[in-house]
């Protein structure tokens, strides 16, 4: 009789997982309407949440979510990956088909306390080293696939799921155990509030538990280092990088960089379908980011969506009368290809400005017709470089500022 | 003594003369035309009019005197203005049945087309490069097609160049063709209005000021001059204004002398005739209607365009080209806007919207755009009755006016026009009421592209 309530117990957990995972699934999908929920499925990892705190210095309410996940971790241990987490129900079914095989994991370090440290010490310069490992990023990287205009570098994040499944299949448990950051994290909190628990009441010290939690200052110390010391590297390398163009509301490039955890909500978010994941253009500190390009279509004057979906704060969300102001880039002209400077017919760029940024000034001398960018009105939104109608080179591009 | 028989002979004339305007008599005067064999040269002589209504300097003001206007003309259809937009609404409208006349202020027909230079037919295809200028506008270029030396890069997807002389010719044939009653050297000044419904306009020409009565009128001046006089309410706009120029010998550079110098900029496009550009030009952007800024902007067009060329002969290579002609009028590109029923906007543009009375669809100057409808409600004045605008003109908002300017929607606006304002003769209505079906059937029966 014993066994019944366990049984029930678990098949009410497994239940619970399948529900959380089809939820995520159907959120995650890109519908016309699902973008605003998109948020949740990354914004729950508590992991995401600390790093987006540390890194900006602020608490926007999709921290919030994590914080209240790890929060509930502090008391039930991994809860998270046992009742909700999607890729930990995939990873399952990995390991089974692992065991079957007769696969078994062997020894190895906790791997994933060792990156949950480097993504918060990293995080304290702003930039979360490897803060795109959290599995519920790796989750929603994916779904960008599915997408009306498919980004064909978000088979990046499918191989990366698809690396998970293989790596639980080759040693299974290993991803869960050993290499997950949010498990890690999970792991790290429950033992240091154990911890806590133990310094105010010292009497109660089992040995063997003492042994564990000897290693435990030292790696919380040396791990956090590691990510100090790796994004102070990034910072000073990254620095030099070319600039490019990021979705409004991005942080300053190598924050941007760090913090972006790649989980592709902004690109599926965006109606006009400009935001692409960059392929390595920018080095491989930038794969997977999102980069702007003005190809059909531009960044719309009444939409605010991609820096609504971001769940880890590397865009800020803005409000639309702020919209003007939060510029992605600069237009520049280059008058060796503009028609005007042939003096041709063409008023495209000034005539689809949304924002009345670009002026047609007369040169009385060299008698020449140029536009003029102010620079005080273009946020950068890429409508003079979709209506400009040369090809192969368009004559105005927006530039990163 | 053949200088003394000279000066005797110099002075009888001048008795003759003095004999004659001693006399001032007409008869006699005339007789002494007759007597010295000048009879052909006079063909009338005038006393002075004590009654001549001419304008008079009162309190330092100019005072215009109420007078009678002879009216030399009548007719149903009346279009002011033979641009491309008036010579499509001219035939348009004879074809449907009725009466036309077509008033023009130069000596030829085309205006911008031809007087202005603007050679290239630009904004005649869509995305893909599918032609949305059909009817009068592609049967223009089908027999431009005919004619030798007349049009260059007839081919889908380009923007084909014409001559200007042979656009003159050609709308010459055509509007004689369909038998439209014309007058050139008019210009249109005013129109004859009774509350809000025009009657007719107003001409001023060597023959003087007279007027044409008419049932509709098409107000093609590109201007809107006169919706502007029939007091229809529009948007004055300023645009940049330059001045276009013919080159010639571009076929004689020395391509080998040429080599090591920088291009000079701006040789502008080919022409159907061998070594002959057009070269666009713009311009300080300038209210087209104020006649000192045109005046000032002729005159440094002028003295730059000159000078442009003098710095291109001076390129190794390039000594032999020379200026062959500075377009007889200036390249005005908006002025008035008319405030119609309907607008045509970019947000339509964008949307791809249809209408229910789109009387044409409008292309862009290189196919960038889709297709993009134009409501017959943008040719027809809020208030005003008995009018339509065509051409540049018609209510469109400033972001659509640099696609509404060009030549090949100005035929297309230009046909609508004169379709709807021969049906509006044809069913006695006022334009406004028409049965925009019938229009659109008679502009498809004309092989019009709506859609």
């Amino acid at each position: 009789m014993a066994g019944t309530p366990s049984k029930r117990r678990r098949l009410a957990r497994r239940l619970i997982r399948v529900l959380v995972f089809v939820a995520a699934v159907l959120v995650l999908l890109p519908q016309a309407e699902s973008w605003q929920l998109a948020v949740v499925v990354p914004a729950a990892s508590p992991l995401v949440a600390v790093a987006s705190v540390l890194a900006t210095r602020t608490l926007p309410w999709t921290a919030c979510l994590g914080l209240a996940v790890g929060a509930i971790g502090l008391l039930r241990r991994r809860w998270f990956c046992r009742w909700a987490c999607p890729v930990g129900l995939l990873a399952d079914g990995a390991t089974r088909i692992g065991l079957r095989l007769g696969r078994r994991c062997p020894h190895t370090p906790p791997l994933g306390q060792w990156i949950a440290l480097a993504i918060i010490g990293g995080a304290c310069l702003g930039y979360p080293v490897l803060l795109w490992l959290d599995p519920l990023a790796l989750f929603s990287g994916p779904f960008s696939l599915l997408d009306a205009a498919p980004a064909k570098a978000a088979w990046w994040s499918a191989a990366a799921i698809a690396a998970v499944l293989l790596l639980g299949t080759l040693w299974p448990g290993s991803w869960c155990l050993r290499v997950c950051p949010l498990g890690a994290t999970q792991d790290l909190l429950h033992r240091f509030c154990r911890w806590l628990r133990r310094t105010s009441a010292r009497s109660a010290a089992r040995p063997v538990s003492r042994q564990v939690d000897r290693g435990l200052p030292r790696r919380l110390v040396l791990g956090t280092l590691i990510g100090i010391g790796w994004a102070a590297a990034v910072r000073a390398v990254h620095a030099r990088a070319a600039p490019c163009l990021r979705p409004p509301g991005a942080l300053d490039e190598t924050q941007f960089v760090g913090l972006c955890i790649r989980c592709g909500n902004c690109l599926r978010a965006c109606p006009a379908e400009i935001i692409e994941p960059d392929r390595g253009q920018q080095g491989l500190a930038g794969l997977l980011a999102p980069v702007v390009e003005f190809r059909e279509d531009y960044c719309r004057e009444d939409c605010t969506r991609c820096a609504e979906a971001c769940p880890s704060g590397a865009l800020t969300p803005f409000g639309l009368e702020d919209k003007a102001r939060v510029a992605i880039g600069l237009a520049r002209v280059d008058m060796d290809v503009c028609l005007l400077g042939e003096a041709r017919e063409c008023s495209a760029c000034r005539n689809y400005c949304p924002y009345e940024a670009i002026a047609y000034v007369w040169d009385e001398v060299q008698y020449t017709l140029t536009p003029r960018v102010n620079a005080e009105r273009c946020p950068g939104c890429g409508a003079c470089e979709v209506a400009c109608p040369t090809t192969p080179t368009k004559a105005i591009r927006v530039h990163p500022c | 003594m053949d200088d003394s028989l000279n000066r005797r002979d110099w002075l009888r004339t001048l008795g003759a003369s003095g004999l004659a305007a001693g006399l001032g008599a007409w008869h006699a005067g005339h007789a002494a035309a007759q007597e010295s064999g000048f009879q052909s040269s006079v063909i009338d002589q005038h006393e002075v009019q004590p009654n001549r209504a001419c304008p008079s300097l009162t309190d330092g003001k100019v005072i215009q005197p109420r007078r009678e206007l002879p009216v030399v003309h009548q007719t149903d259809v009346l279009v002011v203005g033979g641009g491309p937009a008036g010579v499509c609404a001219a035939i348009a409208a004879r074809r449907a049945g009725v009466d036309v006349t077509l008033v023009e202020r130069y000596g030829h027909f085309g205006g911008l087309w031809s007087g202005g230079l603007v050679l290239v037919i630009l904004g005649h295809i869509v995305k893909g490069g599918k032609q949305v200028c059909q009817g009068i506008g592609e049967e223009m270029m089908r027999r431009l097609d005919k004619l030798d030396g007349a049009i260059i890069d007839r081919r889908p997807g380009a923007n084909p160049t014409v001559d200007a002389e042979a656009v003159k010719y050609l709308m010459v044939e055509m509007i004689e063709e369909v038998q439209a009653k014309v007058f050139l050297h008019c210009w249109g000044v005013d129109a004859i209005v009774n509350g809000n419904t025009v009657h007719g306009a107003v001409f001023e020409s060597k023959s003087g000021r007279q007027a044409i009565l008419a049932k509709t009128v098409v107000d093609a001046t590109g201007d809107g001059d006169l919706f502007a006089a029939a007091g229809a309410e529009y948007e004055r706009r300023s645009h940049n204004i330059g001045l276009v120029s013919r080159i010639g010998n571009l076929d004689r550079v020395d391509r080998a002398r040429a080599e090591g110098s920088p291009k000079p900029r701006n040789l502008g496009g080919r022409t159907p005739v061998p070594g002959v550009n057009w070269v666009n030009m713009h311009g300080p952007e300038v209210d087209g209607l104020d006649v000192e800024t045109l005046t000032r902007l002729e005159l440094n067009h002028r003295k730059f365009i000159w000078k442009n060329m003098q710095k291109v002969r001076r390129t190794p290579g390039y000594e032999k080209v020379y200026l062959m002609e500075t377009a007889p009028q200036l390249g005005v590109r908006i002025t008035r806007v008319l405030n119609g029923l309907q607008r045509v906007t970019l947000d339509d543009l964008k949307a791809a919207t249809t209408f229910a009375d789109v009387i044409g669809v409008g292309g862009a100057s290189n196919g960038q755009h889709g297709e993009w409808q134009i409501p017959y409600g943008a040719l027809v004045p809020e208030k005003t009755d008995n009018l339509l605008a065509a051409g540049r003109c018609i209510s469109a908002e400033i972001r659509m006016a640099d696609l509404v300017r060009l030549i090949p929607n100005c035929f297309v606006t230009g046909h609508a026009a004169g379709v709807a304002a021969a049906v509006a003769v044809a069913d006695g209505c006022r334009p406004r009421d028409v049965d925009v079906k019938k229009v659109q059937r008679v502009l498809q029966e004309q092989e019009a592209y709506l859609g």
